[in-house]
């Protein structure tokens, strides 16, 4: 699914944020990526979702050199990724309908076909009821699982979260891994980036270690 | 694999009834800015307004230009010894030229007999034993030979017959209306250039910060799989509505300022005994009036909202 070879990003200011980095994400594969702040956890991230580009080797998804494409196909790649980020990202003027809608607006999906999906998608994430609520009606654990529900909605094959129970008790942790782990159970590959220790010590799946820039071990499952 | 997961049909029909809905959804966005938008429209009006107004001047100076034009003609006052075979031969040459449109000849007798009627002191004309006036060859000038240089070029033509005395053009005042006419064409032309220039700043501005009041947004919908042509599209149909509205209202203001000046002018009019009438904006006028403001609306916000919103990424 994902494939990195001899990775390397270095800021314009010079900071090296990873360096030859490898590593392979299998199709249908979960994974938590943890390393202290700073580490490299979100450059890695960025470099899938082609936020950042690589200053050496090569981004595989798919199979695709994602690392090379030009602008314009970005948000083809964009869209089979469901991304989720810690402070969620979520549009407060729409409401959570809208903000989950997004996605299929943006691909032209029917009106009947958003309406459908996105009730699923908020039926998974437990949120059925609040379509018409505005995310700042809702708590953190709930904003989150709006996230949550717009990256799933047009049915990614990558879900990609960042520090997705940063601002969390452990229990809406659990409840979110849970969520992350159903999805996994479909097929849909997952790649965690938390420092969060308990919950990557709650589940035993593969764990990539980044310190300063580079890939440390590998835990199998 | 394919970039899309909807069929081509689909996307298609999907794209026309989205485009529709973004239409009308951006014309409630202008509610959204009440004040920016107005202001914008405001200013694309009275932009637009201003250079169309002084079309309408310089339209109507022409046409009394054209039509003192129209009455331009050379005099020809013959020798008063002129025998009659010398004036048609001169009439016949006359009728040859391509400048001349009209040719009226007036004979002495003739003249004076007009002069008696028209002046009313025929019993002083009466006193004098020979008739004092002189045969006159009076040439309505056509189109070609209005040029100013064309009839220069045939009253010295003129002047050199033998049996002319005097050939007389007045041609001074016309060359100065015409010069007057040109400069305020300029004007028009110079005045228009500065003002579209400045709709195409202040459209471009608005949208500018249309833009960047939406920047979190635009971060959103580029990290789910937005293109850029899927973003910037509510932003060019403000752009197309700050054109629509812009237009419209210069056209009205337009509108407003000829039917305040008409009064006026008919009242002069009246005074110089003409029923002169101001022209207005035609059909044809008008639309180009509006399309011309949605036209530079739309190319302004096309380069602004282009730039800007590819300037945005998230991070």
């Amino acid at each position: 699914m994902i494939r990195f070879e001899q990775v390397s990003k270095v800021y314009s200011g010079g900071f090296q944020a990873l360096q030859k980095v490898s590593f392979h994400l299998e199709k249908g594969e979960m994974a938590y990526l943890t390393g202290h702040s700073g580490a490299g956890k979100s450059t890695l991230l960025k470099l899938i979702s082609v936020m950042e580009r690589p200053t050496d080797g090569q981004v595989l998804f798919n199979g695709q050199d994602v690392s090379r494409i030009g602008r314009g196909h970005i948000p083809y790649v964009r869209r089979r990724i469901g991304m989720i980020f810690q402070d969620h990202h979520l549009i407060n003027a729409r409401t959570v309908f809208d903000n989950v809608a997004l996605p299929l607006v943006i691909e032209g999906y029917s009106h009947q076909d958003i309406r459908r999906r996105v009730s699923a998608a908020l039926d998974k994430v437990g949120l059925l009821g609040k379509d018409r609520y505005f995310p700042p009606m809702l708590s953190g654990g709930e904003q989150q699982r709006v996230g949550i529900a717009r990256a799933i909605v047009n049915k990614p094959s990558l879900l990609l979260a960042d520090e997705p129970t940063g601002n969390l008790d452990p229990e809406l942790s659990m409840e979110i891994l849970r969520l992350f782990e159903a999805f996994n159970r479909v097929g849909v590959s997952v790649l965690i980036a938390t420092h969060d220790t308990g919950l990557i010590n709650s589940q035993r799946y593969r764990t990539l270690t980044l310190d300063s820039g580079r890939m440390q071990t590998e835990e199998g499952v | 694999m394919s970039r899309y997961k909807l069929s081509w049909p689909q996307r298609l029909a999907m794209y026309g009834v989205d485009h529709l809905r973004q239409l009308f959804a951006s014309l409630g966005e202008l509610w959204r800015t009440p004040l920016s938008s107005l202001m914008t429209i405001a200013v694309l009006g009275v932009s637009l307004a201003l250079p169309a107004s002084f079309y309408v001047l310089l339209k109507n100076a022409e046409s009394v230009s054209e039509f003192w034009q129209s009455k331009a003609q050379i005099s020809l006052y013959l020798q008063q010894d002129a025998i009659e075979t010398q004036v048609s031969e001169l009439q016949q040459r006359l009728a040859t030229l391509a400048e001349i449109e009209k040719i009226t000849y007036i004979s002495a007798a003739q003249g004076l007999a007009d002069f008696k009627g028209a002046a009313g002191f025929a019993e002083a004309l009466d006193l004098l034993e020979d008739n004092p006036l002189p045969a006159v060859f009076i040439l309505n000038l056509s189109e070609s030979g209005r040029a100013p240089e064309a009839a220069e070029l045939l009253l010295a033509d003129m002047s050199a017959e033998p049996i002319v005395a005097t050939a007389r053009l007045d041609m001074a005042w016309l060359a100065r209306l015409s010069g007057i006419v040109d400069l305020l064409r300029q004007a028009v032309v110079g005045m228009a250039t500065l003002l579209l220039a400045g709709v195409l700043l202040v459209v471009s501005n608005t949208l500018r910060l249309n833009i960047l009041n939406s920047r979190y947004e635009i971060e959103v919908m580029k990290l789910v799989g937005a293109t850029d042509s899927f973003i910037q599209r509510p932003f060019l149909y403000v752009g197309l509505w700050y054109g629509i509205i812009g237009g419209l209202l210069a056209w009205w203001l337009t509108l407003v300022m000829v039917f305040w000046l008409s009064h006026k002018v008919n009242a002069l009019a009246a005074l110089y005994q003409s029923d002169f009438d101001l022209l207005g904006l035609g059909a044809q006028e008008s639309l180009l009036l509006i399309l011309t403001g949605t036209l530079l609306s739309l190319l302004a916000s096309g380069f602004s909202v282009r730039r800007h919103i590819r300037a945005i990424e998230p991070s």
